[in-house]
């Protein structure tokens, strides 16, 4: 309405500057009709410039008749008799209106130009917003509310397809779910102009990941597609953010649980030493076999809750990526030997084969530390295999790496515990009740193994026995003794 | 009269134990809460042997360790709920002269007592009674050292070790004849020991201690002591 009284103004106001001119010539300044044309053409390209392109043909018009009425002979009448007159005539008008219309086009583009750097603006100041949010959900509530702060729209609406969530501005109802659901889905932009409704896909690498939905929208396709990616940018970029702050939350807690074991496995260590020294003691004298045999228990107890304690610590240091092998070139037979003399007391009345050849390069290892991997191996063997059964503990080189193994002849494991038997606190169905142990003892070996850079693993056949082998890398360097 | 042990530990719980079994062991004992308490304690009551706990507020274990080890040479055994080789080496390297893990073993630890407190058989039992170079001197019978004409004090492990090497005149030692004559029968394992023993020592006695003239490695036996020509 105020437009339409805008323009109608403008009409009346261009016709009336015509109007004037021809006045001030014709009463105040008389002058040629050269003169007069002259003067009105470059009025009318101002009017152009300054209104559009109605406005000035309505005072090309008013200018034609103006002239022929006032200075072109016969002059009162709107007739021309000298055909020449005609020409100037048609001149005046042919270069008003294409005047006018060039200095419209300027115009438009002019306008036209300043809309688009108005976007560009608009979207690096949304960038910036979105670079600030913390979050993907505080994110995705900057994403609508920066929109409708930005670009001066009534209303907007985010989808995150990846957590089902909308995140609207106050406008429910104008924008339905299932458009923005099918707009994610598909990947189709829906643009309606009656509704002066826009919604776009948010797309990150070819996957979709939700949609963008405006209301009053006046924006150009590529200034939707181009707010569409930053959105896409700002919420992955918080969510990497997330996902980092995360992990590091993760580590940081795991090296907090290691440093609380450690203090921990020292306050249970200590009550633990005073029951011990004084079983221990007591045992070296007992008065008869009842104090005997109830002092064997404390004493056997407080080794097993020790152990208990150590291991429990031992596996926390793995989980923490603490477990530091002071790597060093060690014979495997050394460290068999080692193992085997610290387990003489268990391994009585065993055969051991030893299938170790010397001509074995020295492995890169820790020696404590796969003594213990070996010790764990033994155990289980010596646990879970007939008393008398023999054990072969083998060695070879395959490849670049070591691969030291220890085969019993018990029952075997069956197939499905086999991948499940180097899982914390794993402990297989059969065994539960008869061999006492924490389900530590394989998850160990299996972190120290690793911490190596090497491997663990079992081949069992039920019935069989079982063969727990490890890969350690070789030494490299040369031998220095 | 019965050896004097000062128990230092900051566990109440733990000396109550000690003292009750070592005394009922025969042994006389002391207590002390913290390593400050401990440098005092060893100079009023003048224990023969410390068995002393590692983890301590104030002044740790080592740190204590080191300072005794500066005006005595009082047998230290270590205690320590740490079960790492490099927290062994690490205390013996202090000066200690045996290390226990915690918890352990009443006739364990009575063990590795009686292996700190004895001394090697000395030069009465047919051992060296001098040995005398240009810049070396050992008197074994009143168990002193002399490098280039200066004073130097051994523990008594190192003067045992030293003396059990140049009781076999130039020929090896193996490392478990060595442990098991300076620290008793039931070591013979211990190698770390003797390699941290024999460190000291040669930063003791040899003129260059990273190339050492007297205590020899024989690589895979043990230790030799080489005896310069024409001793």
């Amino acid at each position: 309405m105020n437009k339409a009284l805008r323009v109608a103004i403008r009409l009346v106001a261009s016709v009336a500057l015509v109007a004037a001119i021809i006045f001030v010539y014709l009463r105040i300044a008389p002058a040629n009709s050269v003169t007069v044309a002259l003067t009105l053409v470059l009025a009318i390209l101002g009017i152009a410039a300054r209104w559009g392109f109605a406005e000035s043909i309505a005072a090309s018009i008013a200018g034609v008749l103006g002239l022929d009425y006032f200075f072109i002979p016969p002059i009162g009448e709107f007739t021309v008799s000298d055909p020449e007159n005609w020409v100037a005539l048609a001149v005046f008008l042919i270069t008003a209106v294409t005047a006018s219309e060039l200095s419209v086009r300027a115009r438009r583009r002019a306008a036209e130009t300043i809309a688009r750097r108005q976007e560009v603006e608009r979207l690096y100041t949304l960038g910036q917003a979105l670079l600030l949010s913390g979050s993907v959900r505080t994110a995705a509530r900057d994403v609508v509310n920066s929109i409708i702060r930005t670009f001066e729209i009534p209303g907007a609406v985010f989808f995150n397809q990846l957590t089902d969530e909308f995140f609207r501005s106050d406008m429910r109802g104008a924008i339905s779910d299932e458009h923005l659901r099918q707009v994610a889905e598909t990947g189709e932009p829906l643009i309606d102009a009656n509704l002066q409704i826009a919604i776009v896909p948010i797309r990150l690498g070819g996957q979709s990941t939700g949609s963008l939905g405006f209301v009053g929208c006046t924006l150009s396709t590529a200034a939707l597609n181009a707010l569409a990616y930053l959105v896409a940018i700002g919420i992955e970029r918080a969510k990497t953010i997330e996902e980092t702050n995360r992990a590091e939350a993760a580590r940081q807690s795991e090296v907090l649980k290691a440093t609380l074991l450690d203090a921990l496995a020292h306050d249970l260590k200590t009550p633990l030493t005073s029951i011990k020294g004084a079983v221990t003691h007591l045992l070296a004298k007992p008065r008869d076999a009842e104090e005997l045999e109830l002092l064997t228990i404390a004493n056997e107890e407080a080794d097993r809750l020790n152990r208990l304690v150590v291991e429990v610590l031992e596996m926390a240091r793995i989980e923490a990526s603490k477990l530091h092998p002071d790597r060093a070139p060690h014979n495997i037979m050394d460290i068999v030997q080692a193992t085997l003399k610290a387990q003489e007391e268990s391994l009585k009345g065993r055969r051991i084969e030893l299938r170790v050849p010397a001509s074995l390069p020295a492995a890169d290892v820790d020696f404590e530390f796969i003594e213990q991997v070996l010790k764990q191996l033994l155990d289980n063997a010596i646990n879970y295999s007939p008393p008398g059964a023999p054990l072969i503990i083998s060695a070879e080189t395959e490849g670049e790496r070591i691969v030291v193994s220890v085969a019993d002849e018990g029952k075997g494991i069956p197939v499905d515990e086999q991948s499940r038997i180097f899982d914390k606190f794993y402990r297989g169905r059969a065994w539960r009740e008869k061999v006492l142990g924490t389900g530590l003892g394989l998850s160990i070996a299996k972190g120290i193994v690793e911490a190596h850079g090497g491997k663990i693993w079992v081949t069992s056949t039920p019935g069989k026995g079982s063969v727990f082998s490890f890969a350690v890398p070789k030494f490299k360097g040369e031998l220095v003794s | 009269m019965s050896a004097k042990i000062l128990v230092v530990d900051d566990e109440p719980q733990i000396r109550r134990m000690m003292r009750a079994t070592l005394t009922s062991s025969g042994y006389q004992v002391d207590e002390a809460k913290t390593g400050e308490e401990a440098l005092e304690k060893l100079r009023s009551y003048q224990p023969d042997l410390i068995l002393l706990d590692l983890n301590m507020p104030g002044m740790g274990g080592l740190e204590a360790c080191r300072t005794m080890r500066e005006g005595s040479d009082v047998p230290i055994v270590i205690l320590t709920v740490r079960n790492a080789e490099k927290e062994k080496v690490e205390a013996l390297d202090a000066g200690a002269d045996d290390y226990v893990s915690k918890p352990f073993g009443m006739q364990e630890l009575l063990a590795r007592i009686r292996a700190a407190l004895r001394r090697a058989p000395g030069a009465a039992e047919g051992g060296p009674h001098s040995f005398a170079s240009d810049d070396l001197e050992i008197d074994f019978e009143g168990r002193r050292v002399r490098v280039k004409d200066k004073s130097v004090r051994l523990t008594p492990k190192e003067f045992d070790l030293l003396r059990h090497l140049v009781a076999h005149g130039g020929k090896p030692v193996p490392h478990r004849e060595l442990l098991q004559a300076v620290w008793g029968p039931d070591y013979g394992d211990e190698t770390d020991y003797l390699r941290v023993f024999i460190n000291h020592l040669r930063k003791k006695i040899e003129p260059d201690p990273s190339r050492p003239k007297y205590v020899l490695t024989e690589p895979w036996v043990g230790y030799r002591f080489a005896m310069p020509e024409g001793s």
